[in-house]
C-alpha cells in the first residue's frame, strides 16, 4: 500500500489554526483529567496498600474488622498474646507487639479553635516503631510518655487544613480538651500514618478517659502463622477478639471505596466521553469540507486506506500534542500534590501507570474522532467527490 | 420568536447532518447529564444541613468528637436533659456504622429507646412495608429507611447484615428527613449488647425543643449542665451537626461546582460549534433565503432556534438521564453516620431546561449575527 507522505497529515493540521487549537486544548483537557483521576485513584490505593505489612496481625474487637477506630479490646490482650504465642518476633527480649488506640479527632490550635476536619490520632508505645518500621522520625525527637507530648506526620497539616507553622516543633495544639506539645516530626511515606498524630498510649487513654485499646498489632517471626494468632482469638472466647492480617485489612479498606473511585473513573469518563463527541463533531466538518480533496487523491492512486491512515495520523497528531501537553502540566501541577480524603491525606502518585493512563486516553481520541468521520467521507464514489462542492 | 410554521423547516435543518447532529446531542447529553449530578449533590447537602423555621431538634454529642465510635455518653444524662426548661422530648440514640469514613456504601444503625422514639415520630414516618407493632414484638427488629432498603434490595422479613449486626428487617418507613432515608432504626439495649455487651452508653441523645427560637439557648443549658461532667457535652442544631461532621464532604461537594461550570461551558461549545459548522454549510442557501424575501432578522432568529432546539433535546436527554440514574441507584454521600442524600427533582428538571434555552440561544447568538449581516452577493460569493 503506497501511504501518502507524513508532510501531508502535519501540513494539514496548519490549514484551520483554529480548529487545531480546539483540538489540541480539547484532548488536553481529556488527558489532564484523566491522569488526575488515575493519579487520585491510584495515589489513595498506594496509601492503603502500602500501610499494611504481610508480616503483621492485627488482633481487634470481633465485629470491628472494618475499621479499627471502631474497636475496643481489653489492654491486658497484648500482655496475653505475647504469653501464648510462640511465633511472635522479638529482639533483646523485647516482643514486637504494639499495644494502640486509633481515635478520630478534631483538632485546634487553641481549646475554642477546633478544626472541623477528624484527624486519626494514634495512641502507641515505643513498640510501635518495632511493628511499624515504615516510621521514620524526621524532626525533633520521640515522645516523653506523662508529659502530653505528640509527633505529627508529615501529611497531618493537609489533613487538618493547618499551616504548617501551627505543627511545628515546640507548639501547642489541642484536642480532648488538653493542650499537648509537639516535639517530633515523622514520616511513613505512601502510608496513612504519614496523616496522624502519635501520643503516648497512656496519655491517651487518661485524656479519652478509656481503659480499653483499640488493638495490638504484632509482626510474626520466621515460621510464625497467622492461624495460630486466629487459633489464639477463637480459642479465647472471654477476649472477644479477632486475628487479621495487617494487609488483609488495608485490602478491606480499598474495597470499602470502591463506590468513590467508581464515581471519579464515570466522570472522568464521561467526560472523556463528551470530549469524543466533540472531536468527532469538529473531524466530520473538517474531513466534510475535503471531499474533493479526497476524490483528487484517490484519482492520483492513494487506496481508501492510506487516506484513512493518512486522516487517523493528522486527528492523532494533535490529540498526542494535547496528551503530552496536559502529561507535562500534570507533572508539573499535580506531582506530589497531598490531598486531604475521609480521615487520612495522601499525595497524588504521578508514576508510570497514570501517564500512561492519560497519554493513552489521548491516542484513543485521536484514532477515534478520526476513524468514522473518514470512513463516511470515503463512501462517496469518486466522480462524485471530484463534482462536490 | 418565529411563527410556529418555521418549526418544520428547523427540524429539517437539525436532521439534514444526522450523524452530526447525533453528535452534537450526545456531547450536549452527556455535559447536562454531569451537570444535573453535581446539582443534586449541591441540593443534597442543601437539604441535609439548611435549617428552615420550624427546625426544632438539638443533637447532643460528646464534646470535641464527630464520630461514633468516639462519641460515649451516659445514659443516665437523659432525666437531666429533661429537666431543662424549653426541653420537650428527649430520646437518647446509639449510632453504629461499618465506617466512620466517607463512602457511598455506608450502613449506619441507630438504636433508640422503642417507646420514646415512637411518640416522637410516629407521625413522621410513612410505612412502605411491615408496621410499628411488628418493629416493637421483636427485640432484633429493624426499621430501614426506603432509601437504605433500596439500595440493597431488602423486604420485610429478610434478615440484614451489616455493621457486625444482624437484624430482621420489620418494616420500611418514607420520611422527609434526610437523616432518615438511609438508617436502619433498631431497639437501643439490643444495639448496645450487640456491639458493646453493655447498657448505658449512648452516642446521642436527640431533643425537641417547645420553641424553634429558643435552640441556642436550650442548647447551651444543656452544656453548660454538662460542662463539668466526666463527659462534657456539645448542643448544635440538628442540621448545624450535620453540616459540621460532613464539613469535609461538604468543601469537596462544594469543589464540584467547578466541575458543573465546566460542563455548561463544554454545552456552550458544543451547540455553537455545531450551529457554526452549519450555517458555514449553509451560505448559499442562506442567500436564497433572502432572495425570496426572508428579512435577515428572521434568518438570525431561525439560526438562534436551531441552538435552541439542539440544546434543548440534548439538554432533556442528559437532564432526564441523570434523573433515572440518580432514582434508580438512591445514591447518598455517608460520612461519620451521616447521609448526604443525593437528590434530583422536578425544581432541577426545569433549571435544566431553563439552562439548555440559555445556552441554545447564547450559541446561537454570533453565528446568527454574522449570517444576518451578510449581503446576498456576498454569500452566494462566498461559496
Amino acid at each position: 500500500m503506497r501511504l501518502l507522505p507524513f508532510e501531508y497529515a502535519v501540513r494539514n493540521l496548519g490549514r484551520s489554526p483554529l480548529r487545531l487549537v480546539m483540538s489540541v486544548a480539547g484532548s488536553a483537557l481529556v488527558v489532564l483529567l484523566m491522569i488526575a483521576a488515575s493519579a487520585f485513584v491510584r495515589g489513595m490505593e498506594r496509601s492503603l496498600a502500602d500501610s499494611g505489612s504481610p508480616r503483621n496481625v492485627i488482633l481487634l474487637g470481633a465485629g470491628s474488622e472494618e475499621s479499627i477506630e471502631r474497636s475496643e479490646i481489653k489492654s491486658s490482650v497484648p500482655t496475653q498474646a505475647i504469653a501464648s504465642l510462640r511465633g511472635i518476633k522479638s529482639r533483646l527480649g523485647q516482643a514486637y507487639v504494639s499495644p494502640e488506640i486509633h481515635m478520630a479527632l478534631t483538632v485546634g490550635i487553641a481549646r475554642e479553635e477546633q478544626s472541623t476536619s477528624q484527624v486519626v490520632v494514634r495512641g502507641v508505645e515505643f513498640s510501635a516503631f518495632l511493628v511499624h518500621p515504615q516510621i521514620r522520625i524526621s524532626e525533633g525527637r520521640m515522645f516523653q510518655p506523662g508529659n502530653n507530648e505528640i509527633i505529627v506526620g508529615k501529611l497531618a497539616s493537609t489533613r487538618l487544613s493547618m499551616s504548617e507553622q501551627h505543627l511545628a516543633l515546640g507548639k501547642t495544639i489541642w484536642f480532648d480538651d488538653k493542650a499537648w506539645t509537639i516535639v517530633g516530626r515523622f514520616e511513613a511515606p505512601n502510608t496513612v500514618m504519614d496523616a496522624e498524630i502519635w501520643a503516648p498510649l497512656n496519655d491517651l487513654k487518661v485524656s479519652a478517659k478509656r481503659d480499653t485499646i483499640s488493638c495490638a498489632v504484632l509482626t510474626l517471626a520466621d515460621g510464625g502463622e497467622l492461624e495460630d494468632v486466629s487459633a489464639f482469638a477463637a480459642s479465647r472466647v472471654d477476649l472477644e477478639i479477632v486475628a487479621m492480617s495487617e494487609s488483609e485489612y488495608y485490602r478491606k479498606l480499598i474495597a470499602f471505596y470502591q463506590p468513590v473511585r467508581m464515581m471519579i473513573w464515570v466522570t472522568a469518563a464521561l467526560i472523556a466521553l463528551g470530549g469524543i463527541f466533540g472531536g468527532l463533531n469538529t473531524m466530520y466538518a473538517a474531513f466534510a469540507s475535503r471531499i474533493r480533496e479526497i476524490g483528487t487523491l484517490q484519482s492520483l492512486g492513494y487506496s481508501r486506506r492510506a487516506i484513512v491512515v493518512s486522516f487517523v495520523q493528522e486527528s492523532t497528531l494533535a490529540a498526542a500534542a494535547g496528551a503530552l501537553f496536559a502529561a507535562a502540566i500534570s507533572l508539573i501541577l499535580f506531582d506530589g500534590l497531598a490531598i486531604k480524603f475521609s480521615m487520612g491525606a495522601f499525595d497524588l502518585r504521578m508514576d508510570g501507570a497514570a501517564l500512561a493512563t492519560g497519554l493513552a486516553a489521548g491516542l484513543i481520541l485521536g484514532i477515534i474522532g478520526a476513524l468514522p468521520p473518514a470512513l463516511r467521507c470515503l463512501h462517496m464514489p469518486i466522480t462524485q467527490a471530484l463534482k462536490a462542492a | 420568536m418565529i411563527a410556529p410554521k418555521f418549526v418544520p423547516f428547523i427540524l429539517k435543518q437539525i436532521i439534514r447532518h444526522r450523524a452530526r447532529t447525533l453528535l452534537t446531542l450526545g456531547g450536549v447529553a452527556t455535559a447536562m447529564f454531569l451537570f444535573v449530578a453535581v446539582q443534586s449533590m449541591q441540593r443534597g447537602v442543601a437539604i441535609a444541613t439548611e435549617q428552615s423555621a420550624g427546625d426544632n431538634t438539638l443533637i447532643v454529642y460528646r464534646e470535641d468528637r464527630y464520630c461514633p465510635f468516639t462519641s460515649k455518653l451516659p445514659e443516665h444524662y437523659l432525666p437531666k436533659i429533661e429537666r431543662i426548661a424549653g426541653v420537650k422530648a428527649v430520646v437518647p440514640m446509639k449510632v453504629v456504622v461499618n465506617n466512620c469514613r466517607a463512602s457511598l456504601d455506608v450502613v449506619t444503625f441507630r438504636g433508640v429507646a422503642v417507646d420514646r422514639f415512637v411518640e416522637q415520630n410516629e407521625s413522621n414516618f410513612q410505612f412502605i412495608g411491615g408496621s410499628l407493632a411488628d418493629w416493637r414484638k421483636r427485640s432484633d427488629a429493624a426499621l430501614l429507611g426506603e432509601t437504605l432498603a433500596r439500595r440493597r434490595g431488602l423486604k420485610v422479613g429478610d434478615r440484614f447484615d451489616a455493621a457486625g449486626v444482624v437484624s430482621y428487617v420489620a418494616g420500611i418507613v418514607r420520611s422527609d428527613e434526610p437523616q432518615d432515608q438511609n438508617v436502619a432504626y433498631v431497639h437501643l439495649d439490643f444495639l448496645q449488647q450487640t456491639v458493646d455487651r453493655k447498657l448505658g452508653i449512648v452516642t446521642q441523645f436527640n431533643v425537641k425543643v417547645d420553641d424553634p427560637k429558643k435552640m441556642n439557648e436550650i442548647a447551651a443549658a444543656i452544656d453548660a449542665e454538662f460542662r463539668f461532667a466526666e463527659q462534657p457535652t456539645s448542643t448544635r442544631p440538628e442540621k448545624a451537626f450535620v453540616a459540621q461532621a460532613a464539613a469535609d464532604m461538604i468543601e469537596l461537594i462544594g469543589f464540584a461546582k467547578y466541575l458543573g461550570i465546566g460542563c455548561l461551558v463544554a454545552v456552550l461549545a458544543l451547540v455553537a460549534n455545531a450551529i457554526v459548522l452549519s450555517v458555514q454549510d449553509r451560505i448559499k442557501e442562506h442567500a436564497i433565503l433572502q432572495t425570496i424575501g426572508y428579512d435577515s432578522s428572521l434568518i438570525g432568529r431561525l439560526i438562534i432556534t436551531e441552538g435552541v432546539m439542539i440544546g434543548v433535546i440534548g439538554g432533556m436527554l442528559g437532564t432526564f438521564g441523570a434523573l433515572a440514574v440518580i432514582e434508580w441507584g438512591q445514591y447518598s454521600l455517608s460520612i461519620d453516620g451521616l447521609s448526604i442524600p443525593i437528590q434530583a427533582g422536578a425544581s432541577l428538571v426545569v433549571s435544566g431546561l431553563a439552562i439548555s434555552i440559555v445556552l441554545g440561544v447564547v450559541a446561537g447568538l454570533v453565528p446568527a449575527w454574522q449570517a444576518s449581516r451578510r449581503s446576498i452577493a456576498a454569500c452566494f460569493r462566498a461559496v
